[in-house]
């Protein structure tokens, strides 16, 4: 079926900063807290206080541009966005209004689309509200107030729901790797407001946009998308026109309704902030940042395959989280026999912490790194290997100790084995003139019967390798 | 008249005592609170901050303000200790931290006195829109102190304080020191930490002393000053401002801009003026004429800027957090609108209008941009004429000190009264105003000084010669 309306999407994604502490004052910035305890003069508005500006935040900001593909702006301002609502104590949102920190960036998606990327800037987020409606009462808390956000703005370059759920997600991967946002969208570091306009297709022209706001999660951006195409294409198709304005998305029926007209819009008179003097950057600055960004998924991918010998889909599954990529490039780096690191890492650690909903790997790379070693040089067998990192997961210990203490430790005991296999060719010197006849399953008979025997005490290879010298001397 | 250097020796020398001295200016305060110079008298903590500067001093590590009591005004945040704004929006507030003005003074072991009054939000050049005390001028209690810091040079004129602290927008230092008979200055932006100074406009705002000496001001400043981390515009520097007292002026050029000397002058103020500047000339100094064209934008773009500025700075006061709240809103916008129509005076509400409407879009640049496009030139007016001369002559005010009740209801004859004052704020550059004598209805006259920016140790030099042999007229009360 040829489609009738192109899509044109452009996204703003805010990302709260992982920084310690806020973006104007140097209260903690972490998630949580009882209500009003994150909190001083600065951040709460009080009369007379100024900000200060975090230049920890400044700096997650350039790296993000910069792993986006940004140009940094040399000379960069804050404005003040000005609007009155409760949980915005100063009455006015430190913003970037002409000068951001980051211009002109680009992020490929797997379509082989482009979407280019306008700006990213920093600016701070604001309070949260509660409401109880059984007193009739409302409460402000300033915890989040003057949390570091970076806004990334997108070019109308994306084509489908489906093309906005992967930018998203990625960008969230993205600032997970550069170790400047937590992306958990759950806790509200990461939201998106989505513009939508749909045109003939074909048409150069674009056609009149609805933006919706506040969407947090990748399948609500996603659904917001579908439900607003929907809504759009009906509108066009019986000949109306689409409304500027501003709707918001209801989790619950999908769909979208009107927030506010582009009438009512709030005319927020920017200005350059004077309390916060503009931010300069030296070729230095520039240089030193983008020593210091980590390797992004793509990086590591090639990295694994090229570099590690791994497969393209086992370089892919490695990479998908941070957390369990770090790990995994930790425990290679204390024992690098790649392919069994990833096979042991991918059935025992990735399958047991995705089981849980913490996103961090609870016993030590250096410790995984010598089961693998442990397994690998048959110091215990493989599936004891495994039963080591449950116990691991579920208790502590070293792998040393946990083998010892469950008598996993293989002791190639040579006494042993000469002792048992000589008894055994003592006693059953008939199979060995079978043998000698070129009835060779025997071997098989001596292997078990001495595996059985030196269970513990010695593995199967050396038992092997002493039995099939012995057939070799007869 | 007592000056901070004469009591730090009589202090050093125990011939008095920081409680006495401290016991000297409650009675003074009270027995002329008619003047209605404080909004708060803190009296508890002046009597304890006076008995831990003895202790200081008399374990022997007195620093220059030790002991000293001064008034403060009261947009200056204290600990708390009420601060008000003379506003009714904040007239119950009481601030969780001090500026840092008030911490390095109290590092000093100052004795604060009170909350001076104030023009509300330090918006006026009357002090006569304070929702609380309205201080009155000592040379003619008929007669307003000037403002915004009129509190603070009622203060200090009329013997209540040693000397106090005030803040300076447009000329709110300058100018009630000019309607006093004091000395007042405005140093130059960023060398003094706004951090507590509650804000109206923020790139025009500065903290300064008011005193009965350039001296006193200079060591005032040297406890005040140096870069603060809480403030990102303040800077770092090292200007001792007593460095150049005593120095000769011999050779040094100082420039009359012509422009400040035009109609709206009152004759008997520019032939003070002229005085001032021959007495320079007498010792030695070059006077030469300059010209800054852009004075006539002057009041224009600095009501723009200011006023812009204080609209986003005063939208904090919403009803939500501290500060005055209407009763039973019915609504969140309810509480905003009525709480801000209630707590706010006229004044400040014109202010406040006029600064929305600047920066509304389809105005911003007709009104806000140009007026920083003014700005721009202004502030190169001031390089070209200071690459000429060391420092610039002017008088401080148009008029002398006018009658309480006069102006008020023509606001834009009130904004034009800050001709000579407010090109020193747009510029960034520090000025000083000096006492220079009575007219003939015994109401002081000021000239102001003002030089390149942290220039402001010159600025002290010259007011100092001149007060050695021009002595402060003192007020009959």
């Amino acid at each position: 079926m040829c489609k009738k309306y192109d899509t044109v999407i452009g996204l703003e994604i805010h990302a709260e900063l992982s920084t310690k502490t806020k973006a104007f004052c140097t209260c903690d910035a972490s998630f949580g807290g009882d209500p009003n305890t994150h909190i001083c003069p600065v951040c709460t508005g009080q009369p007379g206080a100024l900000p200060i500006i975090n230049h920890e935040a400044v700096a997650y900001a350039i790296r993000a541009g910069l792993a986006l593909g940004c140009e940094i702006n040399r000379y960069s301002r804050f404005d003040r966005k000005n609007y009155f609502y409760p949980d915005l104590p100063k009455a006015y949102q430190i913003s970037q209004l002409d000068l951001p920190l980051c211009i002109n960036g680009k992020l490929e998606l797997s379509t082989g689309t482009v979407v280019r990327i306008n700006r990213i800037h920093l600016e701070e987020d604001a309070g949260k509200m509660v409401h109880d409606d059984y007193h009739g009462e409302s409460w402000a808390d300033y915890n989040r107030c003057s949390v570091p956000l970076i806004e990334i703005v997108t070019e109308p370059d994306i084509k489908s729901p489906e093309e906005a759920a992967e930018f998203v997600s990625k960008i969230a991967l993205y600032l997970k790797y550069l170790d400047v946002c937590d992306a958990k969208m759950q806790e509200g570091s990461i939201r998106a407001d989505v513009n939508i306009s749909l045109k003939p297709a074909g048409s150069l022209v674009l056609g009149d946009r609805a933006e919706i706001k506040n969407l947090n999660s990748f399948r609500s951006i996603q659904r917001a998308i579908e439900s607003e195409i929907a809504r759009q294409t009906e509108i066009l198709s019986e000949g109306g026109r689409v409304v500027q304005e501003t709707r918001r998305f209801d989790d619950a029926t999908g769909t979208t309704s009107s927030l506010r007209s582009k009438e009512n819009a709030n005319d927020y008179r920017y200005f350059p902030e004077p309390d916060i003097m503009s931010i300069t950057f030296s070729e230095e600055d520039i240089e030193r940042a983008k020593s210091e960004i980590p390797l992004l998924p793509y990086e590591r991918v090639m990295k694994y395959t090229k570099e590690y010998g791994l497969t393209d889909e086992d370089a892919r599954v490695l990479t998908l989280e941070k957390y369990l990529s770090d790990f995994f490039d930790e425990a290679v780096s204390i024992y690098p026999e790649y392919k069994s690191v990833s096979n042991m890492f991918q059935t025992e650690i990735m399958r047991r912490v995705k089981e849980t909903d913490t996103e961090e790997v609870p016993i030590s790379a250096r410790d995984f790194a010598k089961v693998c070693e442990m397994a690998d040089k048959n110091t215990v067998n493989r599936n004891d290997a495994k039963t080591i990192i449950r116990i691991m997961f579920e208790d502590c210990g070293t792998p040393e100790e946990i083998a010892k203490a469950n008598g996993f430790i293989v002791v190639e005991d040579t006494a042993a084995i000469a002792e048992v296999v000589d008894a055994l060719f003592a006693e059953r010197y008939d199979l060995i003139e079978d043998y000698k006849n070129g009835k060779t399953n025997v071997f098989g008979f001596f292997m078990g019967q001495a595996n059985r025997a030196l269970k513990g005490k010695a593995t199967p290879m050396s038992v092997k390798a002493y039995i099939e010298k012995k057939f070799s001397e007869v | 008249m007592n000056t901070i250097s004469n009591l730090r020796k009589q202090l050093d020398k125990k011939e008095i005592s920081s409680v006495e001295l401290t016991k000297k200016y409650l009675e003074n305060i009270s027995s002329k609170s008619d003047l209605g110079a404080f909004n708060t008298v803190c009296e508890d903590e002046a009597i304890r901050a006076a008995q831990l500067a003895d202790e200081m001093i008399a374990s022997g590590n007195s620093a220059s303000l030790t002991g000293i009591p001064l008034a403060i005004k009261d947009n200056i945040c204290t600990k708390d200790i009420k601060t008000t704004c003379s506003s009714k929006m904040l007239g119950d507030y009481k601030p969780p931290y001090n500026a840092t003005v008030i911490e390095k003074l109290v590092k000093q072991g100052f004795v604060p006195l009170g909350k001076t009054s104030m023009d509300e939000f330090a918006m006026g050049g009357s002090s006569q829109t304070s929702a609380f005390a309205k201080p009155k001028n000592p040379f003619n209690t008929e007669c307003v102190p000037g403002g915004s810091s009129g509190g603070s040079a009622t203060a200090v004129a009329a013997g209540l304080c040693v000397a106090a602290l005030g803040s300076d927008t447009g000329g709110s230092i300058r100018q009630p020191a000019a309607f006093c008979g004091i000395t007042g200055i405005k140093p130059t932006y960023g060398t003094v930490s706004r951090f507590g100074l509650v804000a109206f406009g923020s790139s025009l705002d500065q903290i300064g002393p008011m005193a009965n000496s350039a001296e006193d001001c200079a060591i005032i400043l040297n406890a005040i000053s140096g870069h603060d981390a809480h403030d990102h515009t303040s800077r770092n520097h090292n200007i001792d401002f007593t460095s150049l007292l005593g120095k000769s002026i011999s050779g040094l050029k100082i420039g009359i801009p012509k422009e400040f000397f035009g109609d709206g002058i009152d004759e008997e103020i520019k032939t003070a003026v002229f005085n001032a500047a021959k007495f320079y000339e007498q010792n030695g100094a070059e006077l030469i004429e300059v010209s800054m064209p852009s004075l006539k934008y002057a009041v224009s773009a600095y009501y723009l800027l200011a006023c812009a500025e204080a609209s986003s700075n005063l939208s904090r006061y919403d009803g939500v957090k501290y500060g005055y709240r209407t009763d039973s809103p019915e609504s969140y916008d309810q509480l905003i609108k009525k709480s801000r129509s209630e707590g706010f005076g006229d004044e400040v509400k014109r202010r406040i209008l006029l600064g929305t409407y600047a920066l509304s879009s389809g105005y911003y640049d007709a009104y806000y941009k140009k007026a920083l496009a003014v700005r721009q030139k202004c502030r190169s007016e001031h390089d070209e004429i200071f690459a000429k001369c060391d420092i610039m002559l002017t008088p401080t005010t148009p008029t002398v000190a006018y009658k309480c009740g006069e102006n008020i209801d023509d606001p834009v004859k009130m904004y034009l009264a800050d001709i000579c004052t407010v090109t020193a704020n747009i510029a960034g550059i520090p000025a000083i105003s000096v006492p220079c004598g009575l007219n003939k209805s015994g109401m002081p006259i000021g000239f102001s000084l003002s030089a390149k920016r942290f220039d402001d140790a010159k600025l002290i030099q010259f007011a100092d010669l001149f007060e050695k042999e021009n002595p402060h007229p003192v007020a009959n009360i």
